[in-house]
């Protein structure tokens, strides 16, 4: 199909504008395009997956547009994604179907409940199936299937953080016996050099608590879940699958995890695969706990928060992250404008973790850099975080948008840790 | 009222049963300004039809009564009735009209970010009759005439996500005619209305919509909003312009929700006491199909107005007559049954 008909096109011979000679194919117009027909066969295709029945729903009322974050930067929301989809733009091959984190904002308020949560999944599957992935997305798959963990880590070095934590950590296969916390460290807490500062601080805080727990050490895999939403579900379910047998060998009271990705996983995806753990973010496990810590001293910051897509919209939890913050004694703390249900979305979810290069290649901005903007703008010199994929991307964010300096970018157990010591 | 003037009219004894202290309903409890399609002021219509109802030797109106215990069969029903006093009462019908109507929306359970509860010059379209029933249209938060208003539609309605699957039918052509009195009221002022689709059936499309865009100007614009905030003491109102697939950020003095309707508490709780069936949503389920519009799951009840769905004033007041004439039926020759 032409995108171009013939004659439709218009071409001044000669133009100069502004002392710029324009002539010919320079100043070249194009007329536009006829529809002389609605090519459905992409909606239909679509509309036949199991799990993205619901994009035939959409009504076109646009209230999902300014929601979507990713529209804040690029041309997207849902209620576009149909529109092109109705139109015949082939979304098994256009960049488009890698744009969306999951973030859920759009179904929160879709009258209409179309799910992209369900749909994106279920239509990357297929692309998947297809072979037309990323190419760095389909090597963070690889890492996952090759090592557990999507940074392409070495397994046996997944908790090596232990060694400089300055507290007793139990490694459960070392030392195996029955503990009240097992806690899933996930991916980037057991290797991104920041994430490993936030294991050790929430070691700290531990043994200050007194806390009776234990890690997976070199057994723990990725929980897999935004490997998920990216599309690969075959691999969630294996890895799931061995995780499941993993815990299955150890006792202990309750699950706590540093990743409200993980967090989701294990409290709405591995019970359908048969496996229920009593599970908590480790937010909503201190949280209650604050008041029995003895603080050595005030912390004369001024900060803000963000909220993680995973444990505030898919799970409701806002609550938690923010009552640790009102304990620790000597902080100062401004709401961003967008916050709690409304919240904007890093760009790590769904996938977006692993999309770096081909998101900033189709957006105008990275949706870590608007959002530090945002934090900047609230008069906040720090932004506090609760997600393992955060504090990464907005120090980069931070020094990519020129703020080096301006924003200092914490997870919340750092700071607990720091006001105990 | 309109059932019980039509029950009267065919010469049959007819008991009115009021919850509030005062005949008319919802138009009456909330200050509607005047009637869509019907122009007419709606304290001048309801001040004669109660009047009219009130001084008519068949009807027997009882104010501040409700329904507490229903037995019996078409033709032979026994209603107790109980006054805000406590006192109750057994009377003997050979049938029932339910006419218990609907209330508004309440936004604050809307899923967007409107913040009805939070900025005072967010209102409703019942606030806004309110105040033109009054022969006026200001900002609350200043009580200075707007520059700028507009209309959200479809709040509470039409929405998977709240659980109001339907349309309410009336709000698009209440917020026409909404806009055209502020349009009177007050010139200077701009007046938008946001909408997914605009629902304009029959004659509403040109006594009221053309109207509206034609001799008011009021301007349509097809895109929904998704939040509110407040900037420099006005209201930033953002959403998509979906016609130019553009994001629109515009700013507004005051902002009209239009919310719809859902069943009264009345509806919700007499269905169960008189045993009839409710739609999913608790409006008085209509089992009769398209030749029947006010029968309900019960032989000798029958259903008029907003108490089976969201009904305009035309459809309640056909309804209202079909439901007395079939009500006065049964009560003549009680072996018919619908």
């Amino acid at each position: 199909m032409s995108t171009i008909e013939p004659g439709r096109t218009h071409e001044e011979e000669h133009l100069e504008f502004e002392g710029m000679d324009i002539s010919g194919h320079w100043n070249r117009m194009f007329e536009q395009r006829v529809i002389w027909e609605h090519d459905t066969s992409t909606l239909d295709k679509v509309t036949a997956i199991a799990g993205a029945e619901s994009l035939g729903y959409c009504y076109q009322c646009g209230k999902c547009t300014p929601a979507c974050p990713v529209d804040h930067v690029g041309d997207y929301s849902p209620r576009k994604i149909f529109r092109k989809a109705q139109t015949g733009i082939d979304l098994f091959t256009s960049p488009d179907l890698w744009l969306c984190t999951t973030c859920m904002n759009c179904l929160r308020v879709c009258p209409k409940e179309v799910n992209m949560i369900s749909i994106m999944p279920a239509v990357r599957e297929v692309a998947v199936a297809e072979g037309n992935v990323p190419p760095e997305l389909q090597k963070a798959f690889e890492n996952t299937l090759n090592h557990g963990n999507p940074l392409g880590e070495p397994a046996r070095k997944r908790a090596d953080w232990v060694a400089d934590a300055g507290a007793p950590v139990t490694i459960l296969p070392k030392e195996k016996r029955p503990v009240d916390v097992l806690f899933y460290v996930e991916c980037y807490w057991s290797y991104h050099p920041r994430g490993k500062d936030a294991a050790r601080a929430l070691a700290r805080t531990m043994a200050a608590l007194g806390v009776d727990w234990g890690i997976l050490g070199h057994e723990e895999k990725c929980s897999c879940d935004s490997q998920r939403l990216a599309g690969e579900k075959g691999l969630f379910e294996m890895i799931a699958e061995q995780n499941i047998a993993t815990l299955g060998k150890y006792e202990f009271k309750r699950l706590v995890t540093s990743d409200p990705h993980a967090y989701n996983a294990f409290r709405n995806e591995y019970p359908k695969l048969g496996a229920e753990y009593p599970v908590q973010h480790y937010t909503q496990f201190l949280a209650p706990l604050m008041g029995s810590l003895s603080w050595k001293r005030k912390l004369d910051y001024k900060v803000t928060f963000h909220d993680p897509c995973y444990l505030g919209r898919h799970n409701g939890e806002y609550d938690a992250p923010r009552e640790m913050i009102k304990q620790i004694p000597g902080l100062e703390f401004i709401e961003m404008f967008r916050c709690k249900e409304n919240g904007y979305c890093c760009g790590g979810g769904g996938g977006g973790m692993w999309l770096d290069s081909f998101t900033a290649n189709h957006t105008r901005e990275r949706l870590s850099e608007r959002r530090v903007k945002e934090a900047i703008e609230t008069g906040a010199e720090m932004l506090v975080v609760c997600c393992p994929y955060e504090v990464s991307r907005f120090e980069d964010a931070v020094k990519s948008t020129g703020n080096d300096g301006k924003l200092l970018v914490r997870d919340v157990i750092e700071l607990v840790d720091e006001a105990l010591h | 009222m309109e059932a019980a003037r039509g029950i009267a009219s065919l010469g049959s004894k007819v008991v009115l049963v009021e919850l509030r202290e005062r005949l008319g309903g919802t138009p009456d409890s909330a200050s509607y300004s005047s009637f869509t399609l019907d122009h007419r002021k709606v304290s001048d219509v309801l001040a004669s039809t109660r009047e009219e109802v009130e001084s008519n030797p068949l009807i027997d109106v009882r104010l501040q009564s409700r329904l507490t215990a229903f037995e019996g069969k078409a033709g032979e029903f026994k209603a107790t009735l109980t006054n805000i006093k406590g006192t109750s009462e057994v009377v003997d019908c050979a049938s029932v009209v339910i006419a218990t109507g609907f209330q508004h929306f309440d936004p604050g359970r809307e899923t967007q970010m409107y913040g009805y509860y939070e900025y005072e010059d967010v209102i409703t379209l019942v606030d806004a009759e309110k105040m033109l029933s009054a022969g006026k249209f200001v900002r609350p938060s200043t009580g200075e005439p707007p520059k700028a208003v507009c209309f959200i539609q479809c709040v509470g309605s039409r929405d998977r996500r709240i659980g109001n699957e339907y349309c309410s039918k009336v709000c698009c052509g209440v917020s026409s005619k909404e806009a055209i009195e502020i349009r009177e009221l007050v010139p200077d002022c701009k007046v938008f209305v946001f909408y997914i689709d605009m629902r304009m059936y029959g004659f509403w499309e040109d006594r009221i919509y053309w109207k509206a865009q034609e001799e008011h100007r009021v301007n349509f614009v097809r895109g929904i909003v998704t939040e509110i905030i407040q900037k420099d003491g006005r209201l930033l109102v953002k959403g998509e312009d979906t016609t130019m697939g553009r994001p629109m950020e515009v700013t507004m003095d005051v902002v009209v929700l239009a919310v719809g309707m859902e069943p009264s508490r009345g509806t919700r709780e007499v269905g169960p006491i008189l045993g009839v069936a409710q739609e999913k949503h608790g409006f008085i389920e209509l089992t009769g199909g398209s030749f029947d519009t006010v029968g309900t799951s019960v032989p000798g009840i029958f259903v008029a107005g907003a108490a089976a769905g969201p009904k305009d004033l035309d459809d309640s007041i056909s309804m209202a007559g079909a439901a007395a004439m079939k009500a006065v039926a049964i009560a003549r020759r009680p072996a018919v049954t619908a």
